[in-house]
């Protein structure tokens, strides 16, 4: 048997971007595939992290989360994104259901000093490949989403961050009382990235 | 090993002589004694008793069986002594051999003693490095002890300042928040209320809009009928112009033919003509006066309407300004009202104000998020401490278990050493015992010896004197290695008590620790409750701002778009305003005189109006009536509107000569053009056959009105 010997990958900055970046993108659509936000004749599969994941074809949705990940790039090159959060609300009535909150501690000496940090790929994506399972399941435990429903993104920046064209400020679109599940969490050493999500508390689970 | 000696048979003999030595009649024979009893004793003894019995005589024979017997018994006696000095030789022998086989046993418990000495030496220098690492250990663990507790110390007034300053932050950030929340619920309210007032004023000026759209349509299609009016009131005088023209040519051509009629009969007819003539000039002068009267009627008529137009136009502008004034006036009243809010947000400003002052170290609003930045870096700064101070009481933990595993450690030493002590004190306890049952048998062999080897002879003497000499020395070494075994059991007795001193030590840093795990697990839940926060999404806004993608799949474009409009609008409107502010100053002066002025001109049109209205109805009415009498037509006007939009006017002629009341002429007057309509009395076959004649072919209606009253006059005056 031959020696395994861990192997160790050089990450940037840029690069840690790059990975978180694309993580939320494909997080947002396995969430937007599994809460049912828009039909599943919709999606296409793809293989990513050693996973088989759906990716929108909407033109209109493709192009939004596109633009999204490049401006979220941005931000996390520059050390200015704290969280980032996927809202899902009721079409009718605008009420907050869901919110699936992603946590972001950036390692600050990097953003100041270009310091680099070793770690394997591989470890990475099997971490990253934990939370899309985890993402997938959640069906089991939350809420039935039975009315249309939209979604929206809010970025939790730096007070002194410029806010670019298409951004405009926002509250906070927060739920009273959530329920909230904490996921497993990702770190590429420079970026460290935990998921909670909360949701609603269901009139069926208040009632027990 | 045991050596057995026959100390029962001596005894026996001891306490057999010591009996027949102090009994005084004993009849035993000296020979059972086995004891060579002296001549003068043995005499006594029994001589004593049977004294008395015994002659002269007798004395000597008894004396000679006597010395026979003594002889006897001392053969007896020497045999004896001799096999049990062959005995004690053999005993002393076995004793020999037993002293060479306890000296054996010596050498071996000597060896052993050294052996044992030398496993006390190692025993007592383990001990002395137990001792010392004990010694070490406890002085290394009470400064650890000293240090963690003066850790424990610091730390824990360290927890004390942080809670008090925690929970004196905790309390103001609750505050804080609470101010913070109110605020955002009144910001909100305020930003609610604004925009329902911008609502509210988006729909007002859609109002606004629409009023001033269809008051404009009004104003329109108002004009658009005076025009008409005024148009039909021209093409009207036009008409009557005509009908003037056309009275004066047809009143020239009377005046012709009667000039030739009075030409043809004048010789006859002079006389009688002049009156009439004179009185046709007369009513002709009449009539041409009437006619400038009814032109200069006309002609105020047209004033009339002009001046009425301009009391309209008047009108609408006084309309226009009460409903701007009307506008102004409600605006004012938003203003009030908008004054009042202003009022009130200023109160609840100073309100704030004051809250602000309250609050120490902060002097305006802005200061409120630096502050609660502040108090949350503290509060973290809190949380970091408190994350270290669970990390050093964790190497606390670490450092007690280590010291409770070395304290175990140096226990079971400890143990092993005293079971050691005590097997070597067990040991020399039975070598102490072998040692005394060795010098008790030594003493009863000296005893022995002394007795029997008087005869022997002392060959072993100076063995034995070496043998004692060596057993005092190991005595002494028994009695050496003793004292040092109290020495190490005082030793390990003061070791114990330190012991339970640290024991008691560690039970209460124990409790000490647990208070702190029970803090630290009360920490953590504060810590997992900061993290349930932090998943709910609050944020600190000093910090952290949140901003939202426009979303190009939704209307929000369309909504930007409409709000930029409104905002546009809503520039215009307060434009507006302002300029009717502006107005309104420039005519709050002017314009009650101006309305008083416009008022009675009003007045004083409407009662010219009415009054060139009564004068034109009169001259109108005599008019008709000339008309009537001169041309034998009652004339009715109709204006009428056709469906495609064009006005005509429609003339119902009824002859005075007519025989009933549904005998009339209908004519349209459309663009300059009289044209005849048919009814049931011009359908007939005579008046049908004379519109074709006249109408028709001449193209002339005067003459077929003419024709008619002729025939209607002749109908009359025949019938």
């Amino acid at each position: 048997m031959a020696s395994r010997t861990i192997s160790k990958d050089i990450i940037t900055l840029r690069g840690s971007a790059a990975i978180v970046s694309e993580f939320f993108g494909y997080a947002a659509n396995s969430i937007l595939y599994n809460r049912g936000i828009y039909p599943e004749e919709s999606f296409s599969k793809v293989k990513k992290y050693g996973l088989t994941l759906l990716l929108t074809q909407d033109d209109g949705v493709k192009s939004f989360i596109t633009g999204l990940t490049s401006q979220l790039s941005e931000w996390l090159e520059a050390g200015k994104l704290q969280r980032v959060v996927l809202v899902i609300m009721s079409k009718a009535t605008s009420e907050v259901l869901e919110r699936w909150n992603f946590n972001i501690e950036t390692d600050a000496e990097v953003v100041e000093k270009g310091v680099i940090k070793e770690k394997s790929d591989k470890e990475i994506m099997r971490e990253i490949q934990a939370i899309m399972r985890q993402i997938a399941s959640c069906i089991t435990y939350l809420p039935c989403l039975d009315e249309a429903c939209v979604f929206d993104v809010l970025a939790y920046t730096d007070k002194d961050t410029t806010v670019p064209m298409a951004w405009v400020e926002s509250d906070a679109k927060l739920i009273n009382n959530p329920q909230m599940v904490k996921l497993h969490s990702f770190d590429t050493k420079i970026h460290k990235v935990d998921t909670i999500v909360s949701y609603k508390n269901d009139e069926w689970e208040d009632e027990e | 090993m045991q050596f057995l000696t026959p100390p029962s048979r001596k005894r026996r003999t001891e306490a057999d002589a010591d009996t027949s030595a102090g009994t005084s009649g004993a009849v035993a024979s000296p020979v059972s004694d086995r004891r060579i009893v002296l001549y003068e004793q043995h005499e006594a003894v029994p001589f004593q008793v049977p004294r008395a019995s015994f002659g002269p005589s007798d004395q000597l024979v008894c004396t000679y069986h006597c010395r026979q017997m003594v002889k006897s018994e001392f053969f007896v006696a020497l045999d004896k002594a001799e096999k049990e000095n062959a005995e004690y030789t053999a005993r002393l022998a076995a004793l020999n051999e037993q002293l060479y086989k306890i000296e054996e046993e010596r050498e071996k418990y000597r060896d052993e003693a050294s052996f044992l000495q030398q496993e006390l030496a190692a025993s007592k220098a383990r001990e002395n490095s137990l001792q010392e690492r004990l010694l070490k250990e406890v002085d290394n663990s009470e400064e650890r002890y000293r240090d963690q507790l003066r850790r424990i110390s610091e730390l824990e007034f360290e927890i004390k300042k942080e809670m008090d300053s925690r929970v004196a932050a905790e309390q103001f950030t609750e505050t804080l928040k609470e101010t913070v929340r109110e605020l955002q619920t009144k910001l909100e309210s305020l930003s609610d209320s604004s925009e329902r007032e911008i609502n509210s004023l988006k729909r007002e000026l859609s109002y606004v809009q629409d009023e001033s759209r269809f008051s404009s349509s009004k104003v329109t299609a108002e004009l658009e009928r005076t025009r008409l009016r005024a148009e039909s009131a021209e093409e009207e005088a036009e008409l009557l112009k005509e009908q003037l023209i056309g009275l004066k040519e047809q009143l020239d051509e009377c005046l012709t033919q009667k000039g030739e009629i009075e030409h043809h009969p004048s010789s006859s007819n002079v006389s009688s003509s002049n009156a009439p003539s004179d009185d046709d000039k007369k009513m002709i002068k009449l009539l041409q006066e009437e006619l400038h009267n009814y032109e200069k009627e006309v002609q105020e008529a047209r004033k009339l309407k002009s001046s009425q137009l301009n009391s309209e136009l008047l009108k609408e502008k006084l309309l226009e300004e009460q409903s701007r004034r009307e506008r102004v006036e409600l605006e004012l009243s938003k203003l009030h009202e908008f004054q009042v809010k202003a009022q009130k947000l200023e109160l609840e400003l100073t309100s704030w104000k004051s809250l602000l002052n309250d609050i120490p170290d902060i002097v305006s609003y802005s200061d409120i998020p630096k502050k609660f930045a502040e108090l949350q870096k503290e509060a973290l700064e809190n949380m970091a401490k408190l994350g270290e101070i669970t990390a050093q009481l964790k190497e606390i933990k670490v450092a007690m278990e280590y010291a409770d595993l070395s304290k175990q450690r140096a226990e079971t030493e400890c143990m092993l050493a005293k079971e050691k002590v005590e097997s070597s004190s067990l040991e020399v306890k039975r070598l102490q015992l072998m040692l005394a049952s060795v010098t008790e048998e030594r003493d009863r062999l000296r005893k022995d010896s002394s007795a029997s080897n008087k005869d022997a002879g002392p060959p072993d003497d100076s063995r034995v004197k070496e043998l004692e000499a060596a057993l005092n020395e190991k005595e002494q070494m028994m009695k050496e290695m003793d004292s040092s075994l109290q020495e190490h059991r005082e030793i390990i007795a003061h070791q114990h008590a330190e012991l339970k001193l640290f024991n008691d030590r560690l039970t209460d840093e124990s409790k000490k620790v647990k208070s702190l795990e029970r803090e630290s697990d009360r920490l953590r839940h504060e810590v997992a409750l900061l993290e349930s926060k932090l998943g709910h999404g609050d944020y600190s806004s000093s910090n952290t701002k949140v901003l939202r993608m426009v979303n190009t799949l939704a209307v929000e474009n369309e909504a930007k778009q409409t709000i930029e409009a409104l905002q546009a609008e809503l520039k215009r409107t307060t434009e507006r305003l302002q300029a009717v502010e502006e107005l309104k100053g420039q005519f709050d002066a002017a314009l009650p005189e101006k309305l008083v002025q416009l008022k009675n001109q009003i007045a004083v049109l409407e009662k010219r109006e009415e009054r060139y209205k009564a004068v034109f109805a009169e001259k109108i009415s005599v008019f008709r009536k000339a008309c009537c009498s001169l041309f034998g037509y009652k004339i009715v006007m109709d204006d009428q509107k056709r469906p495609n939009g064009i006005p005509v006017t429609r003339f119902t002629l009824q002859s005075i000569y007519a025989q009933s009341d549904d005998e009339k002429l209908d004519f349209e007057y459309e663009s300059g053009s009289m044209n005849i309509v048919m009814n049931d009395y011009t359908s007939q076959t005579d008046i049908a056959h004379q519109i074709e004649i006249f109408i028709r072919k001449m193209n002339s209606i005067p003459a077929f009105t003419a024709n008619l009253t002729v025939e209607c006059f002749n109908r009359r005056t025949l019938c």
